[in-house]
């Protein structure tokens, strides 16, 4: 009863959402709505699909905002989409035509008034600020208004006889359609300028879409398509580019060709991967070393206060992240900074690449160790008694026992969490952007700081440098995808016996 | 206090100590700048010199910065997030613990393996597609916390693998027997298992919504319009627009914000403690 | 079965949700951005939304409050604190970037680039009662692009108890500063933001005084970028100069002194003279330490200091919803004294419009010295390929105040200057 009542709800919601969808011709959108009930149907509707049942909720989520954006981002990757071609070649066009109308020099500049006939054409009422007379115009023409044919009021038209007056709040909502609307003069055409003024002025560039040309009317200057560096522009004969506005094209797999040739990128790459590589690795051992150091020591009966200790060693993990980083980032200032000033020190934390490694390191540190002081302390709760006694009979030590008996038990038991928490140091943008920002840099590259991981790397590839160039991004995007899943699948046979149960 | 116990515990409590002093001391930095009037790094010490409630005042004054409605979208957000994500997660990892299927396996996998996708990388597709929804339902489109929320909720699977685990340890004769008994599949999920697994619930939950809470790379994208921000974007705002005077302002919102988790971790530290671990190691 | 229903209800609720598409989510937003809204909003009231920084949101709020009661519209003035010029163009292009924004002139060449802004309607003609030099900074191809209201350069504030004479070299701020360090007066001769990252737009002064440049200038006046200045052998001159204050040199330049501090640094005290543009001054007399300001000395026998001269101005985007209210505010509303003279007083910086930057210097004595700070400055560079001139730069400046060889760091720096300039 329930499951038909709930799949209805989802039926009419989206059936209820069909009219104003297809109304508003957002297809994809209305597709991808029926898509999504069909799934539900299929799968809440019949008494199969057992397994189904528990898989579908997450995994429609996970296929519409993680797979859905990861599969556009590949199909980013093979064009040039970024800063200059952000726009189709339609609207490059358009935009350059249409900002290219200039005011005719000593022309005049209207009061506007806008109103609608009847049947909703457009009339612009004009009043020449300079002479005060009183015009009409519309797409066919201007024409000068008699004394008793309008209204003036304060130098604007305020009523005419067959005309109904919009409201500012109306003209602003009528803009796109204004936009178009132009009284042709001797001179160009008469346009609005803002809600009360017009003024005479003329559009300067045309576009000959046969011959695919934009001609400048003043100089008949011609501008065709032309291929400069790696995209087209308007340019006239001698390569003097109209706009530096391009626009989008495919390039195919010129973006990875580029990330595998430019050596630049390459070496930079490598280093980093490396470096990405240890940081992940030393910040999941530092952090469960510490932690696992704090939880052998404090887990043990005669040890009072325990639930204090644990109560303040979690603060670091309680408060969210990006608030400590930015704390912390002060705190490494050489001369002002916390550290040095406790300590007594004089190290150049944030500027000499080793030290910037290392504090980085001990912020991933103070950020993690908690979170392993937890997870160690449970696993070391759950390890039997009896198995400790045991080998304390037999005569190991203190530490031997801890090393062949609880170790072994420990890691078997927190070994998905440090792979977890592997991956996500892997890809930990935050500490190293709001640190560090991926320095310090070496003028030979400085686009590969010191402390650069691949995720801090190629967000500064794809918006540093070369302006925004989310192609080229992309690419860099899907390279690292394709690492981060060998490295993850490499893990998981690595655990493979843990994660099997049965 | 002999020498023994110096040996067997004394020692125990000076290495707490010196933990304890290492995470208190940012903290505390955090907590003098809050209350220091002038609120510049400069002026600012690990030891509170002065105390003035100024930043926390205006944190709840300054319409510019309106910190409740923050608070509140924040805790929209985190909430609708995080039950998602518990739910989804609980719900697929019952599949994978329970049921054999072909495809099981590589299906785990996968979800590894789209989980380290770091979802800001996709952040131009993702931009667009919120757009043109926000087009179509402008209810869940830009500026708006059930967009954003949605977008986070692409992670709904994230807790599968710590749930799955848990699940694994739970002995699989108590299911057997309930559905002996005529339950269904249904029955055994949401009666069995999932009360049995509280603790994970409990974890999974915190973790989800500490990932939530400090969430601002996409956030700065998609929520400009102030009264729209979470409060990681709104604090990141304080900061970043004026770094040398709004560090007491940013420090007092800082511990508003933290101070709810904080005691939230207090409240479910014995679940933390036994959740995350207590099922592998029983196995 | 309750927790059945609340699964379902939970799956209900986000079916909307999955409207979200799917795969060519890359091209469809931009299809619909041109469509007129469907009329169904009609009546509803019209929002102008404009997006600026803190500082400018105070002294924009207030003007377009006014503005939308006269007109019967709601206004949203809305701070966006990281990357606005960036998160304009992107949410420009999709559809959802605001009607006006306010930035410095060097937004000009990305956003041309991105097509994001459209021009004024107004000719240079017609805003004679505007600095000449801010009109340009925002024309181009024969349109303005935004209409300019207040100007920032760098100059130099003087603590006046630690330093009474304004110094008319830098060796003499030095030699001053570092006596009154010696005093007891302050702690610290100079603040100058350089940070880990470096700051090339605070170097300036200094690197153009000591005979650096970033480009040659030709006969027009205008930047001729074939000419990249940095690797040259008089910029790693003026390097080693800059490297003579640094760290390893006489200690007044520091690379731990950066944004978050510097001005900090000399409001309280700390610093005898702190460089720093108009931004600064609000806090500093918040801070009432007696001050003056002068322009940015030169090095004694070099060239004048050249501080950049940025134009604070008002834009309006291609894609505006709102596009005849944002014209009627930027060309009207914002385009008279009155509204200039509100501006400066929320956010004081020399207004450009000359009548009210006239009136203002007569009131404000600080006005007059801010502005005089500009009399050798260079215009901010607008060219897309700046976002690959000004991190490199910065970096060589902070490891060059650090102890790095100035003469291999500026050989280097300039050939990847040389590149990112190229690329375009």
């Amino acid at each position: 009863m329930i499951r038909i009542l709930c799949l209805g709800i989802a039926v009419g919601t989206a059936a209820a959402l069909t009219p104003g969808l297809a109304a508003g011709r957002h297809f994809v959108v209305l597709a991808v709505a029926w898509i999504v009930v069909a799934v539900l149907l299929v799968t809440y509707a019949t008494r199969r699909a057992l397994v189904a049942k528990y898989l579908v909720p997450g995994t429609l989520l996970l296929v519409l905002f993680t797979v859905a954006p990861v599969l556009a981002t590949v199909q980013m990757s093979t064009t040039n989409y970024g800063d200059g071609t952000r726009s189709t070649k339609e609207q490059t066009v358009a935009r350059i035509v249409a900002n290219s109308v200039v005011q005719a020099p000593d022309s005049p500049t209207f009061n506007l008034s806008v109103a609608t006939t009847s049947d909703g054409e457009f009339m612009f009422f004009l009043v020449d600020r300079a002479t005060n007379h009183a015009y009409a115009g519309n797409e066919q023409g201007l024409k000068e208004l008699s004394q008793e044919a309008a209204t003036v009021t304060k130098g604007f038209v305020t009523a005419a006889p067959g005309y109904t007056f919009l409201t500012p709040a109306q003209v602003n909502e009528a803009g796109p359609r204004l936009k178009e609307f132009a009284v042709p003069t001797a001179d160009g055409a008469i346009r609005q300028r803002g809600l009360r003024e017009a003024f005479e002025g003329r559009t300067t560039l045309r576009y000959e879409k046969p011959a695919d040309t934009i001609v400048d009317q003043r100089t008949q200057t011609r501008y065709t398509v032309q291929r400069q560096g790696d995209r087209e522009y308007f340019a006239d004969s001698t390569g003097q580019r109209l706009s530096e506005q391009s626009w989008r094209a495919s390039v195919g797999l010129e973006n990875y060709r580029r990330a595998f040739t430019d050596s630049r990128i390459l070496g930079g790459f490598l280093r980093i991967f490396g470096w990405t590589v240890v940081f992940a690795a030393g910040s999941v051992l530092l952090t469960f070393a510490v932690g696992l150091a704090l939880a052998v020591m404090l887990n043990d009966p005669r040890v009072r206060g325990q639930k204090w200790y644990r109560s303040i060693l979690l603060l670091p993990y309680a408060i969210p992240g990006f608030i400590s980083i930015l704390v912390w980032s002060g705190f490494f200032n050489q001369e002002f900074g916390l550290i040095n000033s406790l300590t007594g020190l004089h190290v150049d934390w944030l500027g000499d690449p080793f030290w910037a490694k290392a504090a980085l390191l001990l912020l991933n540190l103070w950020l993690g160790f908690p979170y392993m002081f937890l997870v160690a302390t449970g696993a070391l709760q759950a390890i039997p008694g009896e198995l400790k006694e045991a080998a304390t009979i037999d005569g190991a030590g203190g530490f031997t026992a801890f090393r062949k008996i609880t170790l072994p038990l420990l890691l078997v038991a927190v070994g998905p969490i440090l792979v977890a928490s592997f991956a996500f140091n892997f890809n930990n943008f935050n500490v190293v952007e709001l640190l560090t920002h991926g320095g310090p840099f070496t003028p030979d590259n400085p686009d590969a700081g010191a402390t650069d991981i691949l995720i801090s790397y190629t967000v500064r590839l794809a918006f540093g440098a070369g302006g925004a160039q989310f192609g080229f991004a992309a690419a860099i995007a899907t390279l690292l995808f394709v690492i981060t899943g060998v490295l993850a699948a490499a893990q998981f046979r690595a655990t493979r016996s843990l994660e099997e149960v049965h | 206090m002999t020498i023994r116990w110096w040996r067997e515990v004394g020692w125990r409590h000076v290495g707490g100590l010196v933990a304890v002093i290492f995470a208190v001391v940012p903290v505390l930095y955090v907590v003098s700048a809050a209350f220091n009037p002038l609120g510049t790094v400069v002026s600012t010490d690990v030891v509170p010199t002065q105390f003035s409630l100024v930043h926390f005042r205006s944190l709840f004054e300054d319409p510019a910065r309106p910190f409740p409605r923050w608070l509140l979208n924040t805790v929209v957000v985190c909430a609708a997030v995080t039950v998602v994500q518990v739910f989804s997660s609980a719900m697929a990892a019952y599949a994978f613990s329970r049921f054999r299927f072909r495809g099981r396996r590589s299906g785990l996998l996968t979800l590894l393996l789209i989980q380290m996708f770091p979802q800001f990388l996709a952040v131009i597709a993702l931009f667009t597609m919120v757009t043109e929804l926000g087009e179509a339902l402008p209810a869940l489109g830009l500026n708006t916390i059930a967009g954003y929320s949605l977008v986070l909720m692409g992670s709904a699977l994230a807790q599968v693998w710590l749930i799955k685990g848990y699940f694994d340890t739970i002995p699989r004769q108590l299911d057997e027997a309930a559905v002996v008994d005529g339950a269904s599949q249904a029955t055994v999920f949401f009666r069995i298992l999932l009360p049995l697994a509280r603790p994970i619930l409990a974890v999974t939950g915190l973790l989800a919504f500490v990932g939530v809470i400090g969430e601002f790379l996409l956030a700065s994208i998609f929520l400009t319009d102030t009264d729209s921000k979470t409060l990681a974007v709104g604090l990141y705002g304080i900061i970043e627009s004026d770094r040398s005077n709004n560090l007491g302002v940013f420090a007092a919102g800082a511990l508003m914000t933290a101070l709810p988790v904080v005691l939230l971790f207090q409240y479910l530290q014995r679940y933390i403690v036994g959740g995350l671990t207590a099922g592998s190691v029983k196995d | 079965m309750r927790s059945r229903l609340l699964a379902l209800i939970a799956l209900t609720a986000l079916l909307p949700t999955a409207a979200c598409s799917g795969g060519d989510g890359g091209k469809g937003g931009e299809e619909n951005q041109n469509e007129a809204k469907p009329s169904a909003s009609a009546g509803a009231n019209a929002q102008l939304v404009i997006w600026t920084s803190e500082a400018a949101s105070r002294a924009v709020t207030p003007i377009a409050q006014k503005f939308g009661q006269e007109n019967g519209i709601t206004v949203d003035v809305q701070v966006i604190a990281a990357d606005l010029a960036a998160t304009a163009i992107t949410a420009n292009q999709a559809g959802n970037g605001p009607d006006i924004l306010t930035l410095p002139n060097d937004f000009l060449g990305g956003a041309l680039q991105n097509g994001t802004i459209k021009p004024l309607s107004l000719g240079a003609a017609d805003l004679n009662a505007y600095e000449k030099s801010a009109v340009a900074s925002v024309s181009r191809n024969g349109q303005v692009w935004a209409l300019p209201y207040g100007m920032e350069n760098l100059v130099l504030y003087r603590n006046t108890k630690a330093a009474p004479d304004a110094p008319a070299t830098v060796e003499e701020l030095v030699s001053t500063g570092q006596a009154a360090v010696k005093k007891g007066t302050v702690k610290r001769a100079l603040s100058l933001p350089v940070g880990q990252e470096g700051d090339a737009y605070h170097m300036h002064p200094f690197f153009t005084s000591a005979g650096g440049s970033l480009f040659a200038m030709d006969a027009s006046g205008q930047y001729d970028t074939t000419k990249v200045g940095i690797g040259t052998p008089e910029s790693i001159a003026a390097a080693k100069k800059i490297a003579a204050l640094g760290e390893k040199g006489s200690k007044v330049l520091s690379r731990s002194i950066d944004g978050s501090n510097a001005i900090a640094q000399f409001t309280e005290g700390n610093a005898a003279y702190l460089i720093s543009g108009p931004w600064a001054l609000a806090d500093i007399r918040k801070s009432k330490i007696p001050y003056d300001i002068t322009p940015v000395p030169p090095f004694r026998g070099g060239q004048p200091a050249a501080p950049f001269l940025g134009v604070q101005a008002f834009w309006m985007l291609s894609n505006a919803k709102n596009p005849a209210f944002a014209e009627e505010f930027v060309t009207r509303a914002m385009n008279t004294p009155e509204a200039m003279t509100a501006m400066y007083e929320q956010d004081p910086r020399p207004p450009v419009r000359s009548d009210v930057l006239a009136a203002v210097s007569a009131k404000d004595a600080d006005m007059g010295k801010l502005a005089a700070g500009a009399k050798n400055a260079t215009l901010l560079p607008d060219f897309p390929f700046m976002a690959g001139v000004w991190p490199p730069l910065g970096q060589a400046y902070a490891i060059i105040v650090g102890g790095a060889d100035p003469a291999s760091t500026m050989t280097k720096t300039g050939k990847t200057i040389e590149n990112a300039v190229r690329a375009k």
